[in-house]
Formats: C-alpha cells, sequence, structure tokens
C-alpha cells in the first residue's frame, strides 16, 4: 500500500471512530436510556393499530419530564408506524409497528408540552389519515 | 448516416430506451412533487389519466399518488439504471477482453424481456393502481382489501420477468469472461481467483515488504473493470433470486385469492420477511451500484486522463470486501423494528455499513489521486460528470452513513432525509452523473460522432447539478423538520415551502435532462435514430424516396 494510501486510511479510521463513539454514546440523549441505563419504565402505554385506526389507552396519556415510559404498539393486520412529533412538527422518536409482534421502545420526553401521534409507515392509501393531535400530554 | 456497427447499435439501443424510462420516472416525479405543493393541481390530469385505467371505480388521489410512487422506481432502476448498464457492459466487456459476447442471441432478448418487464410492472402501478410501493412490506402486497388483486399478480409477474431477464443477463455476462474464445482466456479458476482476490492474497504472502510503493498485478488477472462487472454480478444474482422468490411469493397468494382459494398471510413472518428482502435488495442498493460504479470509475477516469489507475492492487482488495460488506448491512434499513435483535441492529445496521465509507473512501481516493497525478487534464464532458458522480456519492453516502445509525435513526427513519438526501442523491447526482458520462464517453467510441454542443454540455451539467442538489436537500431540510417520505400530506401542508423548492429543483433538473436529449439528438442525428429502429435497408430506401 502507498504511503499515501496508507495515511488516508488512517483519516478513515479516524471518522469512523469518532462518529461511531460519539453517537453510540450517552452523548446523543436517548442513547443513555436505550443503550446504555435501560431504566424500569414507570407505566406502559399501549397502543393499538389495525384497519389504518391507532387506538390509544382509555382515558389518554400523560407523562412527566423525565419519567420513564415503556411504549408498546401492537398491529393486527400490515405495517404501520409509531410516531411521536413535538407541536411544531419536529419529530420526538419513532418506531415500526410489525404485526405479530410485540414492538416495545422506552422513551424520557424532555420537556412539557402536547406531543402528536401519527403513523410513520405507509399502510396502504389511507395512510395519511392516521394521525392524532395532542394524543400525549407531558407533565413538568 | 454513419456506418455502426451491430454491438454498437444494441448499445446504443439500450441507452435510448433507458433515457426513455429515465424521461417517465422523471415526469412521475415531478406529478408527485407537484401534489406535494398543491393536491388540487392535477386534478384535471388525473381526471384524463383515469380513462386509461381499466380498473372499474374512480380511484381517489391518494391511490393515484401512490400507485405513482410504486411505479417511479421501476422505471428508474430496472428501466433507466439496468437498461444503461446492461447496454454499457455489452459493448466494454467483449471490447476489454478482445472476445466476443458469448450468446450474442441474448442481447436483443435481454433488450425487449427488460422493456416488457418494467412496462409490466410499472403498468400494475400505473394503470392497475397497484400501491404496495416497491419495499413490498409483508403483508401489505398480499392484503387485497388495500392493494388491488389483478395489480399485484401483475406486478409479480412483471417483477419476475425483470428478475429472469437480469439472471440470463448475468449468466452471459460470466459465460463471456470464462469462454475460450481466444488465447488470453481466463478459466473458471482463473475467473474465480482474481474477482475473489485469491492471486493477489498469494502474491501480497510470497511478497511481502518488497517495498514497491504501486505493485502492478499480475498480467494474468483480469482487467480491474471486468473485476467489478463480475463481483459486481454476485450481487446482481443474489438480488434476482431473492426478489424473485419474493414476487413468487405474492403470485401464489394472488392466484390462491383469485382462483378464491385464499392462503393466510400470517403463515410468514413479516420481521423474517422483510430481513430477506432487504438482504436481496441491498445487494443492489449497497452492493452492484457501489461496485459497478466503482468499476466504472476506474475504467473512465484512466482513460480520460491518460495515467494508470493509482493504487489498483488496493482497489482490487477493496472491490471484495465491498462484496463482502454487501452481504452484510441490511440491518440498517430495519434500525426503527425493535423486535429485530439490538446485536443485528449494531452490528449489521451500523457497524459493517460503515464498511462502505472505508470501500468508497479509497476508491475515491484512488480515482482523485489518478486525476490529481496526472495533471494538467483536459476537463472533456465525460471526466466533468465522473467528477459530479463522484461528488454525488461522497455526499450522498455521507448523509446514509448519519441515518444508519441506531441513535440518529430514532429521528431520521422514514423521514424526506432518508429519500432525498441520501437515496436521490445517490441515485440522481451520483449513479445518474456516471451514466451520462458513460454516454458521452461511448457515443464518440460507437459512432466516431464527436459530442455535439458543449454549451449543452454545460447547461446539462449545471442544470442537473444544482437542480438535484436543490430537490434533495430541500427535502432533506423538511425531512429534519419532520416531514415524512411516503406521506401525501392532507391541506395546509406544513411543508409546503421546503416542497416547493424541491419542485423548482425538478424543473432545473429537466431543463438539464432537456438540453442532454438535444445534444444527443444533434450529435448522432435523426437518421442515425431513426435506424435504431428500422431496419437500415427501410431507411436507406425511405432516405432515397426522399431525395
Amino acid at each position: 500500500m502507498d504511503v499515501r494510501e496508507r495515511r488516508w486510511l488512517y483519516v478513515l479510521i479516524g471518522v469512523f471512530l469518532v462518529f461511531n463513539v460519539i453517537t453510540l454514546s450517552p452523548l446523543v440523549p436517548w442513547q443513555r436510556w436505550l443503550l446504555w441505563s435501560k431504566p424500569a419504565p414507570t407505566q406502559r402505554v399501549n397502543i393499538g393499530f389495525e384497519n389504518y385506526q391507532i387506538t390509544l389507552p382509555t382515558g389518554g396519556i400523560e407523562a412527566k419530564v423525565g419519567e420513564p415510559v415503556e411504549f408498546a404498539a401492537t398491529s393486527n393486520d400490515v405495517t404501520y408506524g409509531l410516531g411521536v412529533f413535538r407541536a411544531d412538527g419536529t419529530m420526538a422518536f419513532q418506531m415500526q409497528v410489525i404485526p405479530g409482534y410485540q414492538n416495545t421502545l422506552g422513551w424520557e420526553f424532555d420537556a412539557p408540552g402536547l406531543y402528536d401521534i401519527r403513523s410513520t409507515e405507509y399502510s396502504g392509501p389511507e395512510h395519511p389519515g392516521m394521525f392524532i393531535k395532542q394524543a400525549i400530554r407531558v407533565i413538568p | 448516416m454513419t456506418k455502426i456497427g451491430w454491438l454498437e447499435k444494441w448499445t446504443l439501443r439500450y441507452a435510448v430506451a433507458g433515457l426513455v424510462w429515465l424521461a417517465i420516472n422523471g415526469f412521475e416525479g415531478a406529478l408527485m412533487r407537484t401534489s406535494l405543493v398543491d393536491p388540487v393541481a392535477l386534478r384535471g390530469l388525473e381526471a384524463a389519466m383515469n380513462l386509461l385505467r381499466p380498473v372499474g371505480f374512480q380511484p381517489t388521489s391518494a391511490q393515484v399518488f401512490y400507485s405513482m410512487m410504486t411505479a417511479h422506481p421501476i422505471c428508474g432502476i430496472y428501466g433507466f439504471a439496468y437498461m444503461s448498464v446492461m447496454g454499457a457492459f455489452y459493448f466494454l466487456a467483449p471490447h476489454l477482453l478482445k472476445k466476443d459476447i458469448r450468446y450474442r442471441r441474448l442481447i436483443p432478448l435481454n433488450f425487449w424481456l427488460q422493456i416488457v418487464g418494467v412496462f409490466t410492472a410499472w403498468g400494475a402501478g400505473f394503470f392497475l393502481l397497484f400501491n404496495s410501493l416497491y419495499t413490498l412490506y409483508w403483508p401489505l402486497p398480499v392484503s387485497f382489501d388495500r392493494v388491488p388483486l389483478v395489480g399485484s399478480i401483475v406486478f409479480a409477474i412483471g417483477a419476475a420477468v425483470i428478475m429472469v431477464n437480469i439472471l440470463l443477463f448475468s449468466f452471459n455476462i460470466f459465460s463471456t469472461v470464462v469462454s475460450k474464445s481466444n488465447p488470453g482466456t481466463y478459466g473458471f479458476g482463473g475467473l474465480l481467483r482474481s474477482t475473489l482476490g485469491i492471486s493477489r492474497l498469494q502474491r501480497w504472502l510470497g511478497k511481502k515488504g518488497d517495498g514497491n510503493p504501486e505493485p502492478r498485478p499480475d498480467p494474468a488477472e483480469l482487467p480491474v473493470f471486468i473485476v467489478s462487472v463480475t463481483r459486481g454480478s454476485i450481487d446482481t444474482v443474489i438480488n434476482a433470486v431473492v426478489l424473485l422468490t419474493a414476487g413468487g411469493l405474492i403470485l401464489v397468494y394472488g392466484l390462491a385469492t383469485l382462483f378464491k382459494m385464499p392462503l393466510d398471510p400470517r403463515a410468514v413472518s413479516p420481521l423474517l420477511y422483510k430481513n430477506w428482502f432487504w438482504w436481496g435488495l441491498d445487494m443492489v442498493a449497497d452492493g452492484n451500484v457501489l461496485i459497478y460504479s466503482a468499476g466504472i470509475w476506474y475504467l473512465l477516469i484512466p482513460l480520460l486522463v491518460g495515467r494508470n489507475l493509482f493504487g489498483e492492487s488496493v482497489v482490487r482488495t477493496v472491490i471484495l470486501i465491498d462484496l463482502l460488506v454487501s452481504l452484510g448491512v441490511w440491518s440498517h434499513h430495519l434500525l426503527a423494528d425493535q423486535p429485530q435483535p439490538v446485536v443485528m441492529r449494531i452490528l449489521s445496521g451500523q457497524l459493517i455499513t460503515w464498511g462502505e465509507f472505508f470501500t468508497m473512501g479509497l476508491t475515491i481516493f484512488a480515482s482523485m489521486m489518478t486525476i490529481w497525478l496526472a495533471r494538467p487534464v483536459k476537463l472533456t464532458p465525460p471526466l466533468r460528470f465522473v467528477l459530479g458522480s463522484i461528488f454525488g456519492f461522497l455526499i450522498g453516502g455521507a448523509a446514509g452513513l448519519v441515518q444508519a445509525n441506531v441513535g440518529l435513526n430514532v429521528v431520521l427513519h422514514n423521514t424526506q432525509w432518508v429519500i432525498s438526501t441520501h437515496a436521490h442523491t445517490m441515485l440522481l447526482t451520483g449513479l445518474s452523473m456516471l451514466i451520462f458520462a458513460v454516454i458521452y464517453a461511448l457515443i464518440p467510441m460507437l459512432t466516431k460522432l464527436e459530442i455535439r454542443s458543449r454549451w449543452l454540455v454545460d447547461v446539462h451539467l449545471w442544470g442537473w447539478l444544482i437542480g438535484s442538489l436543490t430537490m434533495a436537500y430541500s427535502m432533506g431540510w423538511a425531512g429534519v423538520l419532520g416531514m415524512l417520505r411516503r406521506m401525501l400530506y392532507p391541506v395546509p401542508n406544513p411543508y409546503q415551502p421546503e416542497s416547493a423548492i424541491a419542485l423548482a429543483g425538478a424543473l432545473v433538473l429537466a431543463v438539464g435532462f432537456l438540453a442532454f436529449l438535444i445534444n444527443i439528438l444533434m450529435t448522432l442525428g435523426w437518421k442515425n435514430l431513426v435506424s435504431l429502429i428500422l431496419p437500415e435497408r427501410e431507411v436507406a430506401s425511405a432516405l432515397e424516396a426522399s431525395s
């Protein structure tokens, strides 16, 4: 290998290490609980998907800022996506909802407010209608 | 009229057919972008198109939008990209190996089968409103309350024709490489040694530390371009086999329902299917696209700058590693699937995907060093497009690595970032510019005609580059703001400003493409173009009659 290639390879290795170490570390806030601390959830929120409908728990969803919540989504027909969005439209988090499986993801909200839920995976032509405004209330 | 050889003429036919598919693909893309900006703007056109659709009901705008989204990549990938690649390889492989294509009859057969297959699969979406998208997530393609039954069956048949045809093409390329039609031929063992890097490994073990900074490959080895084509074709075959099984499954379920014997979709695990499907599909997205593209850079750049490829022995190893990496990266499409084991998501989804960073990083380094060491170089049209394609793969690949990350994917999965900043940059700025470079380079070789207008080349280059980047990055920014892909937002669309900028970018792109088509038409002349469709005798007699 030419010395210039070897130097370039070292640069590539450096970028690889820096990027992956940072993004797998708790410097990405949610990696702290998703990969490292894995705290026991204080509540489990069950959300059902079927026939283009999203079914929330009776009484709605309420969580506290910083409280570990486990979102468990199931589908009885096709693949959907559980996406939680802030009031300004930016995404807080999402996961795929695979039929026949328990799809679970733990989350700690970092700011109070009202959050929307939208299906993030295409499930047929009526997929754009799968939206619930202000589905989650997060309190300080 | 220029005398064009038989093989050269077929290469041109493949290129022209590919460009027709690209035009259809671009038209569909512009329609979908318009729908995102103003969903009612196309109602009149939709109504007119619905007259062509034999579906027996009035489709909704969403059904039309999603069926077009399903048809769109079929004509882009299997129409434009594959047909261009097939035509180019059918010319370049025998040219470099100095022997004939092993089965010449397959050249026209591949041409027509590809057109029939792509038209059938594309038509299943466009005419029959098959709307399961190219991802075909189980059991959506067989959920006939959402997806039309006939459309699903026709799509599966079209996909099967395409995949069988690709297998035939790959078989012909492999057969050509190993055929014993000239004294300097390569046996099957030699092919394996060369393409799997065994001979380089043997040499490395025997000559380690010889101090030669840039060792030359063994003269018995295949040209590096042929090594890329052969290794890329391994991915191509795996992809075709996997997609054939997925299409076969959909076909079985569709036919069973058609004959009133419906099967239970729950018999197939959606997660297992998704793993199988993405493993096969990534043989294209993260396999042959990268390896073929690298091979074309390795071939074109030395030809264009008049210098041997820098670090050729290293890039031979890189191509092998690229093949191994492509076999292991598919989980980056399943990072949001929580039932997928976390070790798979981190290892296959994130870390092995970074293997592409090394292989493409070294490939681009070798390409750029070759150009740098050959200074001063003349920036010919193909070289300018090669540089554009390197830029496209660089930024599109970087965007891909950002999303193929277990942490960042939580907020990027299925957003516009994925499809725009990554996929469209790779396909439009990267791959398409490389195909244009090949066309600009091949036309003088095939026809002895020089590209007519440098000004139109400039319009093409800058229109395509600025248009594709404007489109990709405005939508990518919308993705960061939360805009999903595969989503026809109801009015008012909160991402309308970004969508409008993307539409403007698409129009600039179209101007660039139009300049290219005019230039090609001016270069070839309409008589040569007509001679690609009609037999030469008829063109000659028509010319005689007109004079």
